[in-house]
Parts: structure tokens; C-alpha cells; sequence
């Protein structure tokens, strides 16, 4: 224990005291400014930087896509408290309660307490991040191809009936429609090039980082062109580290949030956008005055984004532990850890203890970043949302072109890019979620080499998958939830609910 | 009984998905089995995709038949899907941007030098996006000079940054 505490604090004062403060704040002002701006998500912001993280060492280049990740999921809050749009998924819940707030003139309280509420939420999610992972990486040493089977599967399955709640149908069809994808190439037992029809680049299958770019990049210059366009905003901003402090006072909702948020990071490919949207309904039930939520709420405010906040560290706990991303900025984070030569996975802590206490010693500067320079930059930060989509759309894609061009000099990659652009955007028309896609792609390999393997060594014997504990409460799990999103259990649960809520309204 | 436009959608992404999974299942079953090498019948390569390409003809095959009945997901118009909600602005600005992207990243990007090019893009787009935005404020001389200064300093910086720091060869060669 002591040994870790000392591990740790050694990596916040290496970063601290060295030139690397320099990047944490570039890295988290970009993601705030990033996150601000209707349209560009934190996926993208990551996936962007990462293209231009080559040159660096791995360290520097992990730690400034970790604050990128940490500023955009907060600057999104700017865009939602000041425009009414999330500048990220992740800033719907914000909207709701900031919006109203701005309108009767308390932007400048608003922000600092969306500022406060993301510090205090990367702070819990970090001390989660610090206490569970070593003990979830030795835990998942137990693990075998049976396990990561199903984890696989649970992933996917979990991812899409989170992220698509209206219709889990959907969500299943793009998770499995991302497995499919990851079949492309050669796969690693025989090494047939599996739907290649002879093409040597499909051969080698596709790399994630131009996927990613594309469904998340390309894709959102798409919906974003495709939108109406928003008004240029007009502000005022006071009381700012007045209501920084007061937020402190709700110690219970940032608290209770941040645990959910973490939560949400934690389960694969669900990410900041649940950690938010859950938080805030927990607040809204906890709440002594629950006639306010909608109508500009401090408390709902701060629950959103402390949640959405927490989610980060959150998402980075299954990264580091299992090589399975919790949301899909941290798709990208392990795409590019993996580009960096870093490992992570299981044998993270025996293998590269000090890696994973600089990761959260990068939350932590992260977090503190957000806080500095979101108080400290709040009227600056304002000009950044007056900037035109006219003006944006076209550098960004050229970011996107030459960015995915960069990974590996292929001109495949960018014709990668601009199909999953495509592909991005026809699923978000059609209301498919993007991300359990992108989770798919990631854990196609995980689930073909354990699959395969695990048939192997049973010969065939599908009774193996269940006949070990872990595994057998694994593939209880994906049987439930596959139950729970039949359309018949659904509509049955529904209906038992609304009968329950009559009785309880002709009772009292 | 005309359907609900969602429904319509799902018929034709459920109809997507049930050809795909059908044609990657088929795919599988055509993938060799390795049998002159004795390999194990078990790790054979079409073993996953066709396991997927199954569940995938299943979702499919779901998401078909809800859509044929004419229902949707919560019975409500506007589940996510907003594909067949198109306004004038939207089709022109969407097919702007698939143009112009489109025959930036898939013609001239990788053929032709990169700096020329990708100003020629920039510039296009952003006055191309302009002049159809009916809450234009600029002038169209005050459009034309912006987008110029924009296309040049972002196709010059772009190049110095990959070329100069990151070490990327861009495609297409020196121009100067």
C-alpha cells in the first residue's frame, strides 16, 4: 500500500516538476477548446492527436492524449451551458440545467460549477482508477481464452443495449456489424486473408486509427454540415470562483456521482454520455428539491458533469487491466498505446507498474488542468464558440485526411477513412449507434483468438464455456441481458411498471 | 396501409443487414478448412466470421421482420432516425461537403502535390459553405480574402507540421 502511495506520488512530482506540465496544459486547453466547439467530440480530438503524437515518447505522447481526453469531455460543458448544444455526447445532461441557468444570467456560476463539478469527478474516478485496477489486473490474471471470450461478447452485447436504449436491436446489429469488420484480413492462426478477394492492403487488414477517424471524424463533419447552423452567443460572465467554492457544498450529489460515473466508464464502450445521463437521474431521485431539475438546477448541473467527468478514469480502468476500451475515446487511447509499444492488459502491473502510476498521476495533472485554466479562461474561452462551422469543417477533415494518411503512409487508410465516414454517418441517420461498432472492431481479434482457441482445447465441447465459475457467471450475464432486450420482456416490464405506478397513484 | 417513414428505414437496414449476414456466412463457409495440413477442424478461419456473420443474419433477420409488421423500437416517429428528414439547406450543404470532400480525399489528395491542393480545398469548401449559409454576415470580398488567408496558412502549416516536425512524407511530391 505504501509502496503504491510512494509509486504514485513520485509520478505527479516527476510530471509536475518537469517540462511535462508545459504539455498537460497545451494538451487539456486544446481539449477544452476541442470539446467547446458543437460538432467535435473527444473521440475525434484524441483520434486527431494521435496522429500527431509519433514523434514523442511514449510517455509524453500518452499523457497528452490523456489530457486532451479530460479537457474535451469538460469543454464540451462551455458549448451546452452557453449554446444549449452538448459540444460532446457526453454534455447532453449539462445542457438541460446549464442552458436555463446561462438564460437568467448566471453563465459565469454555471461554468464554475460545471469547472468544479469535472475536477471533483476525475478526482473520484482517478482514486477508483488508482485502488481498482491493480487489484482488477490481478484478478483478471485468472482469466482464460473462455473468459475473454465471453468478455468479448458481454462488451459488445452490454455496449449495445446501453448506448442505444430506445432500441437495443439496434445497438446489437452495429456491435456485431464491428465484429464483422474486424474479420478483414489475415487472421493470426493460419494466416488466411480472410474477405480479401486478393486486395494485399484489405489483406492486412483494417488498422483501427483510420476506422476511428473516419466513424468519428469524417462522420461529424458529415452531421455537422448536414445541421442547422447555431447563433453566435453573447454572455456575461461573473461570480465565477465565488460559485466554485459554493458547488463544494453538495459534497453527497458530486460524491455519489462521481462513483456512478466511474461506474459507467468501467463497463465497456459505455462511456461519458451513461456516466452522465445516470448520474443526473440519481441526483433528480436523491434530491430535496427535484421541482428544479429542468429549470436550472446547481445540483443537476453538478451531478452531469461530475459524472460524465468521472466517467474518464472510469473508462481507462478496463484499458489498462483488460486491453478493453470503456468508452470510445479510450478506444483511441489504446489503439495508440499499443502504436507507442506500450502493453496494457493483465500483466500490466507486473510487467509495467510505473507506467500505470504515471497514467494516474496524467488524471490527476489532468484534472487539475481543467480546473486552472477553466476558472482562470472563462471570458477568453467565450471567442473560441463565436468561430463559424464554415470557417472549421474543411481543416478538420484535412486533419482527418492527413492524419490517417500519417499512421502508415498508405493512401488506403484515408480511402479507409472517408468509407467509414460514410458508414459513420448512414448509421447515425438511421439511428445505429457508432460506438458499440467501434467496440466491436476493437475486440473482434480478443473474441476470434479465444473462441477458437477455447473450442480447441475443449474439441469442440461447448460445455467449457460454462463450466468455470468466472465464465459461467459471464455467459449468465449475456443471457440475461440478451433475455432483458427481447422486445416481448421488454413491452412485459413496461407494462408491469405502469400498473405499478397507477396502483401507487389511486393509493395515495 | 402506408408505413411510418422509421419503419421504412428499418425495413431497408434490416434488409442491409440480412444480405450482409447472409453473404459473410456463405463467405465463411467457402474459407479453407486446412485439411491437407490436419489442422485443428477448430481454429479453421471461417469458424469466427461465420459464428458472427449467424447473429448478424439473426439481427438482421429481427430487425426485418419488426419493420415488415410496421412497428419500431418504442412506437414513436423519430427514434434516432433522422434520414428522412431533409430540408432544402441540408440536402445542399450535405452534398457540398460530399463533393468537395470526397474529391479532395479520394482524387487529388495522394496525386497531386499536397500544399496546392489541399489550399485549393480549403478554400473551395469554405466559400462554397458561405455563400449557401443564409446567416452570412461577411461580404463576398471579405469571404473570398478570409478563406484565401485560411487555405494558404492551414495548407503551409499543415505541411511544415508532418513534414518538417513529425517526419510524414506527404503524397504528391514538393510544389516549390
Amino acid at each position: 500500500m505504501m509502496d503504491s502511495l510512494t509509486r504514485l506520488l513520485a509520478s505527479i512530482a516527476e510530471i509536475g516538476f518537469s517540462a511535462q506540465i508545459f504539455s498537460v496544459l497545451w494538451a487539456t486547453l486544446l481539449g477544452i477548446i476541442v470539446g467547446m466547439i458543437p460538432g467535435l467530440t473527444a473521440t475525434l480530438g484524441v483520434a486527431l492527436l494521435t496522429t500527431l503524437t509519433f514523434s514523442m515518447n511514449p510517455n509524453e505522447a500518452i499523457l497528452v492524449l490523456v489530457c486532451m481526453y479530460i479537457g474535451a469531455i469538460y469543454g464540451g460543458s462551455r458549448s451546452a451551458i452557453l449554446l444549449n448544444i452538448p459540444g460532446t455526447p457526453a454534455n447532453a445532461a449539462t445542457a438541460i440545467e446549464g442552458f436555463p441557468l446561462a438564460r437568467s444570467g448566471r453563465a459565469g456560476e454555471a461554468m464554475a460549477i460545471a469547472t468544479t463539478g469535472s475536477f471533483l469527478g476525475t478526482m473520484v474516478g482517478m482514486v477508483a482508477l488508482a485502488v481498482i485496477s491493480p487489484w482488477l489486473a490481478e484478478f483478471a490474471l485468472k482469466f482464460t481464452s473462455f473468459e475473454f471470450f465471453w468478455l468479448a461478447v458481454f462488451g459488445v452485447a452490454l455496449c449495445g443495449q446501453l448506448t442505444s436504449m430506445d432500441d437495443v436491436l439496434k445497438g446489437w446489429i452495429a456491435g456485431f456489424f464491428g465484429l464483422l469488420i474486424s474479420m478483414v484480413g489475415q487472421e493470426s492462426m493460419h494466416a488466411y486473408a480472410r474477405f480479401s478477394y486478393g486486395d494485399p492492403n484489405l489483406a492486412g487488414g483494417l488498422s483501427l486509427l483510420p476506422v476511428l477517424v473516419g466513424a468519428f471524424g469524417c462522420a461529424e463533419v458529415f452531421s455537422v454540415m448536414r445541421q442547422e447552423a447555431t447563433a453566435p452567443i453573447k454572455a456575461k460572465v461573473s461570480g465565477v470562483i465565488a460559485a466554485a467554492f459554493s458547488s463544494l457544498r453538495y459534497a453527497v450529489t458530486w460524491l455519489r456521482s462521481g462513483l456512478i460515473g466511474t461506474f459507467m466508464g468501467v463497463v465497456p464502450g459505455v462511456g461519458e454520455d451513461m456516466g452522465a445521463w445516470v448520474s443526473y437521474a440519481a441526483a433528480r431521485r436523491a434530491s430535496k428539491k427535484p421541482e428544479e431539475f429542468g429549470k436550472g438546477s446547481v445540483e443537476g448541473l453538478l451531478a452531469a458533469e461530475t459524472g460524465n467527468s468521472s466517467a474518464v478514469p472510469g473508462a481507462l480502468i478496463p484499458v489498462l487491466t483488460l486491453a478493453i476500451p470503456g468508452s470510445a475515446p479510450a478506444a483511441v487511447l489504446l489503439a495508440a498505446m499499443v502504436i507507442h509499444g506500450l502493453r496494457p492488459g493483465p500483466l500490466i502491473m507486473i510487467q509495467q507498474p510505473d507506467f500505470f502510476y504515471s497514467i494516474v498521476a496524467m488524471v490527476f495533472w489532468g484534472s487539475v488542468g481543467i480546473l486552472v485554466l477553466g476558472l482562470t479562461l472563462t471570458r477568453p474561452l467565450l471567442y473560441v464558440l463565436r468561430v463559424r462551422r464554415e470557417w472549421l469543417m474543411a481543416m478538420i477533415f484535412t486533419l482527418c485526411v492527413v492524419g490517417s494518411f500519417a499512421i502508415a503512409g498508405r493512401l488506403f487508410d484515408v480511402q479507409v477513412m472517408i468509407a467509414f465516414g460514410l458508414i459513420g454517418f448512414l448509421m447515425r441517420e438511421t439511428g445505429f449507434p457508432v460506438a458499440p461498432m467501434i467496440l466491436g472492431v476493437v475486440l473482434g481479434p480478443i473474441l476470434d483468438a479465444n473462441l477458437r482457441r477455447s473450442l480447441s482445447l475443449t474439441e469442440g465441447n461447448l460445455l467449457g464455456f460454462v463450466s468455470r465459475p468466472i465464465s459461467a457467471v459471464l455467459a449468465c450475464i449475456v443471457l440475461v441481458m440478451l433475455i432483458s432486450g427481447l422486445p416481448p420482456v421488454r413491452r412485459w416490464f413496461a407494462n408491469r411498471t405502469k400498473a405499478m405506478l397507477s396502483r401507487r397513484g389511486s393509493d395515495g | 396501409m402506408s408505413r411510418l417513414p422509421v419503419a421504412r428505414t428499418d425495413l431497408a437496414c434490416g434488409l442491409f443487414i440480412t444480405i450482409l449476414g447472409a453473404g459473410a456466412l456463405v463467405e465463411s463457409l467457402r474459407m479453407p478448412r486446412f485439411e491437407e495440413r490436419n489442422a485443428d477442424p477448430f481454429t479453421v478461419p471461417g469458424l469466427t466470421p461465420g459464428f458472427v456473420s449467424v447473429v448478424l443474419l439473426i439481427l438482421g433477420a429481427a430487425l426485418l421482420l419488426r419493420a415488415l409488421s410496421g412497428r419500431t423500437a418504442t412506437s414513436q416517429i423519430g427514434t434516432g432516425v433522422t434520414i428522412t428528414q431533409w430540408n432544402r439547406g441540408s440536402v445542399v450543404r450535405t452534398v457540398l461537403t460530399l463533393a468537395a470532400v470526397l474529391t479532395y480525399g479520394l482524387l487529388l489528395f495522394g496525386h497531386f502535390p499536397f500544399v496546392p491542393v489541399t489550399a485549393a480545398f480549403i478554400f473551395a469548401f469554405t466559400v462554397g459553405a458561405e455563400l449557401i449559409a443564409p446567416e452570412r454576415q461577411l461580404s463576398l470580398l471579405q469571404v473570398l480574402l478570409g478563406a484565401a488567408v485560411l487555405a494558404i496558412a492551414g495548407a503551409f502549416t499543415l505541411h511544415f507540421v508532418f513534414t518538417d516536425i513529425f517526419l510524414v512524407r506527404l503524397p504528391g511530391g514538393r510544389w516549390w
